[in-house]
């Protein structure tokens, strides 16, 4: 018989608390979220998803109280604690859960909350297993979250039935100081491992010649790679997809950095803005490979702000090329600039045109993020 | 005018020995293939299977005009009469003939859309041969009734790639979920072809004895016109291959060249796959596994695999030679769409005269509208034709799509290309 499905699933309670009073984010702040009133969203939302499981044939393994255990019981669920979350639940017992998971061998872990917990998450878990995430929080930037509580539901009973695909996705987060004092500034934490819907199950036979994210990451890579021998240094920025160029061309990209290749080599490594500047100043041709960060579609200004306004303007915005898989590209209704400077965000807005295949784009619309 | 570069031997480099062909094609139309006659007779045996659908009838679209409320005078050519619902039948009639009289007993071949796996069945039961056709499998997933009419016609149809050849089980083992291209289904037929002997291959396009065949369109088309006192200024042709275009307006390049009339004749093309607007004219191979002749012709590399459009049968990486040949020499000019304007055009024209085009016809549509549309301004009589190769009974799923707006426009990437055509044979 098959052995019986195993899902780590964990709660972090007062996720979300802080978006309803103003505080744009939770992380270290839950009592002055809970003396300005805000109430617990968290556990209502886990439990939206977990209605959608009623009969799976699962076993959940979670953490004490608040956590998971209180959601999974009212489910009536079949779970075990092996997890003890202090009274006022951490970012620590989120980790210390997510370890248990790892020593149970969990297929699937899902988690309720924002991208902090995100990152808590990731930071233990990394690619071991697939993670979904159930949203929760004030901002969620990373891709392993569901649409929804409800299609979170969905995508676990398909990942436990096995008929989905994974793919590598960023852990993004806002660094919530400086949000709150009014600036965004987002930074990639990680990379997870994700199953994913995808909305073109049905038609992906008539679209495409491939049909996993996966494989047209590699198809958007060999092609990369046979127009990368210009000659041009080629700055790439964050994420999956250009690390793959790098990985068809046989080198390791930094994941979380920006690097430099030319001629099929690495000329520099994780790359600072002052890095890039004399880099084009001392070689003259130079193209700037970026893909969309996380799930809202930027491609530029979270994640790679290395690739600043000045680097871009001296690149010329003209040899910015845009990769994304169709799988991203449907998925996302436009892709977003915010590089810091709105001319220059106007500059590269419009449709663009955008690598999705080999030899094959799509246009997109690129919009700057100011104007929403 | 440029002479025609022959095509050549893809070991040695050389011009093609026609004794280099004889493995997949009966000599007689090899010799059509070389021919530089202005005249080849129609065997008696062919013309009458052709009386069957032929002469295609000539409209005035009159319904359209008045939608449009052009002074432009639209007429359409439609092949779709035809019992397969496409030009093809033209030359696959021709060419199981000339098969059985070679003595032939089967024939493999490939398909895109299905419109061409579908004739050469008809043309084959006709002549008790035997068929394989080698479908697409993007198309045969989207049209699993084509590979039905196929059968009625006595034809096996499999889908591309197979696990039936080399050239399928190798791209297998790379790609298991691939949607096929047009580029494979021709290796895998002429490995077929090659590897049985009773057996022949037909291409249903790009050749320049197919293309003979397919004049039968603009003989037909120039007699008609002149029965209605009209010329056309403009003939607007979708190009695949490139058989059904240069049918219905090679008759007429004399004209232009020779009478100097002032004619346009403009090919249509996805922008997805965009051969004659964005390719790069030079030799390359037909097909994806390098078994065929190299030929002269816009190209986009035998080893692109365009993106599955809803216009199957125009996902060809090149062009008929003929036909590049005069496009590089300016006499017909080339114009591509993207899929949603196309499907949009071809709506439009179904709920006007009432004939519902297939998605690769409509690409003949869409500029045609247009045309007619910016006659309103000139007021120019402008005499439009369109050739409409054949109806879209096969593609409702595609039109499921348009619909319920899961189409997407894809680009052609051809600054990009051009840093990356190294791989394309130089001789």
């Amino acid at each position: 018989m098959e052995k019986l499905k195993r899902v780590g699933f964990l709660i972090n309670p007062v996720a979300g608390m802080g978006g309803a009073v103003g505080l744009k984010g939770t992380d270290g702040l839950a009592e002055e979220a809970v003396r300005r009133g805000a109430v617990p969203v968290a556990s209502r939302r886990a439990e939206t998803t977990l209605a959608e499981l009623s009969d799976v044939d699962a076993l959940f393994l979670t953490a004490s109280g608040d956590m998971g255990e209180k959601a999974l019981r009212r489910a009536g669920l079949e779970f075990r604690v092996v997890s003890e979350a202090s009274e006022k639940s951490s970012a620590e017992d989120t980790r210390e859960a997510c370890r248990s998971f790892i020593e149970e061998a969990v297929d699937l872990v899902v988690f309720c909350g924002g991208d902090g917990t995100a990152r808590d998450v990731s930071h233990v878990i990394g690619s071991r297993m697939p993670i979904i995430g159930i949203p929760a929080g004030v901002k969620m930037h990373s891709g392993v979250f569901a649409i929804s509580p409800k299609a979170a539901g969905d995508l676990i009973r398909r990942c436990l039935e096995g008929d989905l695909n994974t793919r590598e996705t960023e852990i993004v987060d806002v660094d919530e100081e400086k949000y709150r004092a009014g600036a965004l500034d987002t930074k990639i934490y990680g990379i997870a491992t994700t199953p994913y819907l995808p909305a073109l199950v049905q038609e992906r036979k008539q679209i495409y010649s491939a049909s996993s994210e996966e494989e047209f990451k590699e198809e958007i890579a060999i092609f990369a790679s046979e127009f990368m021998r210009d000659g041009s240094a080629y700055i790439l920025g964050a994420g999956t997809t250009t690390a793959k160029i790098a990985e068809v061309l046989g080198v390791e990209k930094t994941l979380l950095g920006v690097d430099v290749m030319r001629n099929g080599q690495m000329i520099c490594r994780d790359a600072s803005e002052r890095d890039l500047l004399g880099i084009i100043d001392e070689v003259g041709e130079i193209k700037i490979i970026v893909s969309p960060i996380g799930a809202q579609g930027f491609v530029l200004g979270r994640g790679s702000q290395q690739i600043s306004p000045e680097v871009l303007r001296k690149a010329g915005p003209e040899n910015l090329i845009i990769v994304a898989t169709p799988h991203k590209l449907k998925e996302t209704h436009r892709l977003l600039v915010d590089t810091g400077d709105c001319d220059l965000d106007e500059t590269i807005s419009g449709r663009r045109q955008v690598i999705c295949g080999y030899r094959i784009a799509q246009l997109k619309e690129v919009s700057a993020s100011s104007n929403f | 005018m440029t002479p025609l570069d022959p095509p050549l031997n893809p070991q040695t480099g050389k011009v093609i020995d026609p004794k280099d062909l004889e493995m997949i094609f009966p000599r007689e139309l090899i010799k059509q293939e070389m021919s530089t006659e202005r005249w080849i007779d129609i065997p008696d045996e062919v013309r009458e299977i052709l009386k069957l659908w032929r002469p295609t009838p000539l409209f005035r679209a009159h319904r359209l005009e008045e939608h449009l409320k052009t002074p432009a005078k639209i007429y359409y050519k439609y092949e779709g009469v035809s019992p397969a619902g496409s030009h093809k039948p033209n030359t696959a009639v021709a060419q199981a003939y000339y098969n059985r009289e070679a003595g032939i007993e089967r024939i493999a071949t490939e398909t895109g859309a299905g419109q061409w796996g579908s004739a050469l069945s008809m043309a084959t039961s006709f002549f008790d041969l035997e068929c394989r056709v080698y479908m697409v499998r993007a198309s045969f997933d989207q049209k699993p009734y084509r590979k039905s009419i196929m059968q009625v016609w006595g034809a096996e149809c499999v889908a591309s790639p197979s696990e039936l050849t080399n050239a399928g089980r190798a791209i297998l083992k790379e790609h298991p979920d691939t949607g096929g291209s047009l580029g494979i289904a021709i290796s895998e037929a002429v490995e077929d072809a090659a590897t049985h002997d009773n057996t022949n291959y037909a291409l249903g396009s790009v050749l320049s004895h197919v293309l003979l065949h397919q004049t039968v369109e603009g003989q037909e088309l120039k007699k008609q016109m002149a029965i209605v006192d009209d010329y056309p200024d403009v003939i607007y042709g979708c190009v695949g291959g490139g058989s059904n275009f240069p049918g219905m307006c090679f008759p007429f390049v004399p004209d232009k060249l020779k009478d100097k009339k002032e004619i346009r004749m403009i090919a249509c093309e996805p922008t997805a796959c965009p051969t004659l607007t964005k390719g790069l004219y030079a030799y390359d191979f037909g097909d994806t596994a390098r078994l065929t002749p190299l030929l002269k012709m816009y190209t986009l590399g035998h080893d692109f695999i365009p993106p599955s459009i809803h216009a199957g049968g125009l996902r060809y990486h090149g062009d008929a030679p003929l036909l590049c040949n005069l496009v590089r020499d300016g006499v017909i000019e080339a114009i591509s769409f993207h899929q949603n304007e196309v499907f949009k055009a071809a709506v439009t024209f179904a709920r006007t005269e009432g004939i519902l085009p297939a998605p690769e016809s409509a690409h003949a549509i869409k500029p045609a509208i247009d045309d007619a549309v910016a006659c309103k301004k000139t007021g120019e009589e402008k005499t439009i034709v369109i050739s409409l190769s054949g109806h879209g009974h096969f593609d409702l799923s595609s039109y499921d799509a348009y619909f319920a707006g899961n189409l997407v426009d894809y680009e052609y990437p051809a600054e990009l290309v051009k840093q990356s055509l190294a791989k394309i044979p130089k001789f």
